[in-house]
């Protein structure tokens, strides 16, 4: 039996409000809610919260509380974080007692949960740096280990995560990269220092996170006997790495799916055979490690190199950046966006570099993805819009006014 | 003169309209009404009631076989974005749609239109001396009822097919419908001098058969607030306003952005409507790069659609083909420049605004630029639009309007 290393993402994005034409220079409107007391962010929070995240951090805590053996990762963004503390403080609680325990790791990302790896590594390096203080500030922990926005990857963002110095990072096992090598144990980047990478293990992490409640499913309804089976397979020394959303717990599969029962009957039926254990990158990536009997050893020299050419990711079908950077809407709001860093960096408005920050966010260009098929439905499930153009519509409104914003 | 008795077949009338030829017929008849007796035909039931004239509502039982009553148009022939209610948008067929309809859904449509007109004629008879039909949906029902009661029909044409195609063929069910209408006509009524000329050499009407009147335009209500101060107020703003759609020109409209933001990088230019070319518009828009200097207001409502003539620095209306262009007025009554094309029938009576041809777009580009850089020459253009205002009343149309019915009476 492979060691299991869980990985949940916790992130909500600050979706537009329906600013006209007619707003754009005027003061009196909000990007990203109307008022205090007219705001879809907050209404979708609270019912997120309600749906999955209360239900799963108390599920995570008791479990932690259980079985010490239990451990998980969390990553959570900037921005996710500051609506827990606006909209549902609650929460705040519960992750300080899962922070404060050995059991838990928490990941580093960008705070805007932006795409900025792809385009500025000033900026890049920026939101790290705010994410990992906002992180100390709320969790009391600093992150060691670093996933980016949607598992987004490649060498060259490997070798700024790397120069930055976290031990080691996750991202997708991507076909076309491996080679049909196996995604089950750890590789190494191809930077400088070689730092160490975890590839998520799609199928076994999808059969939980998209296809768990669809009865259409073969395996339908997935049992934790067969998902043990499953994941039994793996030799002793591998890892099978499950990466997902949080919210693939009580919102994308709903509560009446089993989905809680099930996660916690499976941590506590791996857990019965005493050669089972979860990990967390760190444990992985830096063991502490007996050389004599070279066991739980982590040797870089002797791993393989995990190549990634052009930017993977965990998304759609094709695990590539399409869903974010694909048509003509997303490339021009894009280039329009970060070419705006150095004049938006050199006005003393602190509100003017956040609402461009925030503007940043990878779901605002998500929603915007005009592709078909089954990745298609995955979109406008996600999206608060009507369909990609006035997501498309409304992201160009809130660009003029920044860019009036910056006018003399 | 006596006063006249006039059946007056419609197919539209604010509110439920969803453009010019609702509001073009509000303002003729309360103008014609002065000394002119109207019953007014409609498709369907009209429940807001008017002073001026007598409506009538000619509803097909058929249309009604659901129980619900008929409180809109069968369906929608034509619009200018800005005033589309959004009711009637929901409650009717989009003049995009209505080209694909099946031929035979719109022939019934019209042809049961007529029938019920065509059956008042009893009623009708006595009390009329000339019948005035606006457009094609309306021209069946009043040659049926003009066999049966033998008085003059006058045919209103506000847009031809060839208009709405962008000077293509067009839906041929259409086309015929309003060639065979004008055909029939005692006279016909153009809304300018570019219509007539389609009407001629597209159609083959005799010219002495054809009177030219304008459309009026009513003074604002409330008096206009030119000016930057109401959004946008560090940049110049460029507007359109109309259907989105081939012969509306509006494609063009994309192309003077780009030209234009060459040499004025903060211009903002604004999309106010909707129509079936929306997206590929928009896509326009980003791969040209445009994306936060081109924005689409979407539908506006009518104080959005005033703020933003208000607002605008600069009117373009590029259009392939317009009968009349209404909106132009609108923008001149408040103080926005009008650069509009050579096609627009507007032109012939705004001699204020700037005519250029639609297709070259050099000269539009200079003549933005130009209105937006030269005070002087901004301030002549208002004045002498506003000027041009003072002579483009309904009374002014409602007279020519009389002459064409004498025209007819008398056989002339």
């Amino acid at each position: 039996m492979p060691k299991v290393c869980f990985y949940f993402q916790l992130h909500q994005p600050f979706r537009l409000t329906d600013a006209t034409v007619f707003d754009v220079g005027t003061k009196d409107f909000g990007y990203f809610s109307k008022s205090q007391s007219q705001d879809d962010n907050k209404d979708i929070f609270i019912k997120v919260a309600d749906k999955s995240y209360r239900p799963m951090l108390r599920l995570l805590l008791k479990l932690v509380k259980k079985y010490p053996e239990f451990s998980f990762t969390m990553s959570l963004s900037g921005i996710f974080l500051e609506q827990v503390e606006a909209y549902a403080p609650d929460l705040l609680e519960i992750l300080q007692q899962l922070a404060k325990t050995k059991q838990v790791e928490i990941l580093a990302e960008t705070y805007y949960h932006s795409l900025a790896s792809l385009y500025s590594e000033t900026e890049f390096r920026e939101q790290v740096e705010l994410h990992e203080n906002k992180v100390f500030e709320l969790l009391k922990v600093r992150p060691s280990a670093f996933r980016n926005t949607e598992l987004i990857y490649s060498n060259k963002i490997a070798q700024m995560v790397e120069d930055m110095g976290y031990v080691g990072m996750l991202t997708e096992g991507v076909d076309r990269y491996l080679w049909g090598r196996k995604r089950t144990v750890p590789y190494v980047a191809q930077t400088k220092d070689k730092m160490p990478v975890l590839l998520k293990h799609a199928q076994l992490s999808d059969d939980v996170a998209f296809r768990f409640s669809e009865k259409s499913w073969a395996a339908w309804p997935l049992t934790v006997t067969q998902y043990l089976e499953w994941i039994q397979i793996y030799p002793e020394d591998e890892y099978v790495n499950l990466f997902m959303d949080f919210e693939t717990f009580g919102e994308h599969q709903w509560e009446d799916t089993g989905i809680f029962t099930f996660f916690e009957a499976f941590v506590g039926e791996f857990l019965k055979k005493k050669w089972n254990s979860f990990v967390t990158p760190t444990e992985v990536f830096t063991p502490v490690c007996d050389r004599k009997i070279r066991k739980h050893c982590l040797d870089k020299d002797h791993l393989d190199t995990y190549d990634v050419v052009e930017p993977i990711s965990w998304a759609d079908v094709d695990r590539d950046i399409t869903a974010w950077r694909d048509n003509e809407y997303q490339q021009d709001t894009l280039r329009i966006m970060y070419g705006l860093e150095t004049v938006v960096k050199s006005q003393p408005d602190s509100q003017l570099l956040d609402d461009w920050r925030r503007l940043q966010t990878s779901d605002h260009f998500y929603y915007m993805c005009t592709k078909w098929a089954a990745d298609g439905d995955v979109h406008a499930y996600f999206s608060p819009y009507s369909d990609p153009h006035e997501a498309y519509r409304r992201f160009t409104i809130m660009l003029a006014d920044l860019q009036e914003r910056l006018l003399p | 003169m006596k006063n006249k008795n006039v059946f007056m077949v419609g197919w539209e009338y604010p509110p439920h309209n969803s453009g010019g030829l609702g509001v073009a017929c509000q303002g003729l008849t309360e103008a014609l009404a002065d000394n002119t007796a109207i019953t007014f035909a409609l498709p369907y039931h009209y429940l807001e009631g008017v002073n001026h004239m007598n409506i009538v509502s000619c509803v097909d039982p058929t249309w009604e076989k659901t129980g619900k009553k008929i409180l809109y148009p069968p369906f929608s022939t034509y619009s200018s974005a800005g005033v589309v209610t959004e009711v009637s948008l929901n409650k009717t067929i989009s003049p995009e749609k209505l080209r694909n309809l099946p031929t035979s859904q719109l022939e019934q449509k019209v042809q049961e239109y007529a029938h019920v007109v065509a059956s008042r004629s009893k009623s009708v008879g006595y009390q009329t001396d000339v019948i005035h039909a606006h457009d094609w949906m309306s021209f069946p029902a009043a040659q049926q009822l003009q066999k049966k009661i033998h008085k003059p029909f006058v045919a209103h044409v506000h847009s031809t097919e060839y208009d709405r195609a962008g000077l293509a063929q067009g839906n041929r069910f259409i086309s015929e419908t309003e060639y065979e209408g004008v055909m029939a006509a005692n006279r016909v009524i153009a809304v300018s001098y570019y219509t007539k000329s389609i009407l001629v050499n597209k159609y083959g009407v005799d010219a002495n058969k054809i009177d030219v009147v304008h459309n009026g335009i009513l003074p604002l209500k409330k008096p206009a607030d030119p000016g930057s101060h109401h959004f946008a107020n560090k940049r110049p703003v460029i507007a359109f306003m109309g259907r989105l759609t081939l012969h509306k020109g509006v494609q063009y409209f994309i192309q003077l952005a780009e030209s234009v933001l060459k040499q004025i990088p903060e211009a903002l230019f604004i999309v106010a409507g909707s129509g079936d070319m929306y997206h590929e518009l928009l896509l326009t828009t980003a791969q040209r790069q445009l994306s936060a200097s081109v924005l689409f207001s979407g539908f506006v409502r009518s104080a959005q659609r005033d703020m933003l003539l208000d607002r605008a620095d600069v009117f373009v209306m590029p259009s392939i083909s317009e009968p009349f262009g209404l909106v132009a007025l609108e923008a001149a009554q408040r103080h926005t420049p009008v650069i509009t094309s050579k096609n627009a029938g507007v032109s012939e009576v705004m001699t204020g605004a700037i005519a250029l041809d639609f297709w070259d777009l050099d000269r539009m580009t200079t003549s933005i630029i130009e209105l937006l850089q030269n005070s002087d020459k901004k301030a002549q253009v208002i004045s002498s639009q506003l000027s041009d205002l003072d002579n483009l009343t309904w009374t002014h149309a409602a007279t020519k309007v009389r002459d064409s019915y004498m025209r007819a009476i008398l056989g002339k």
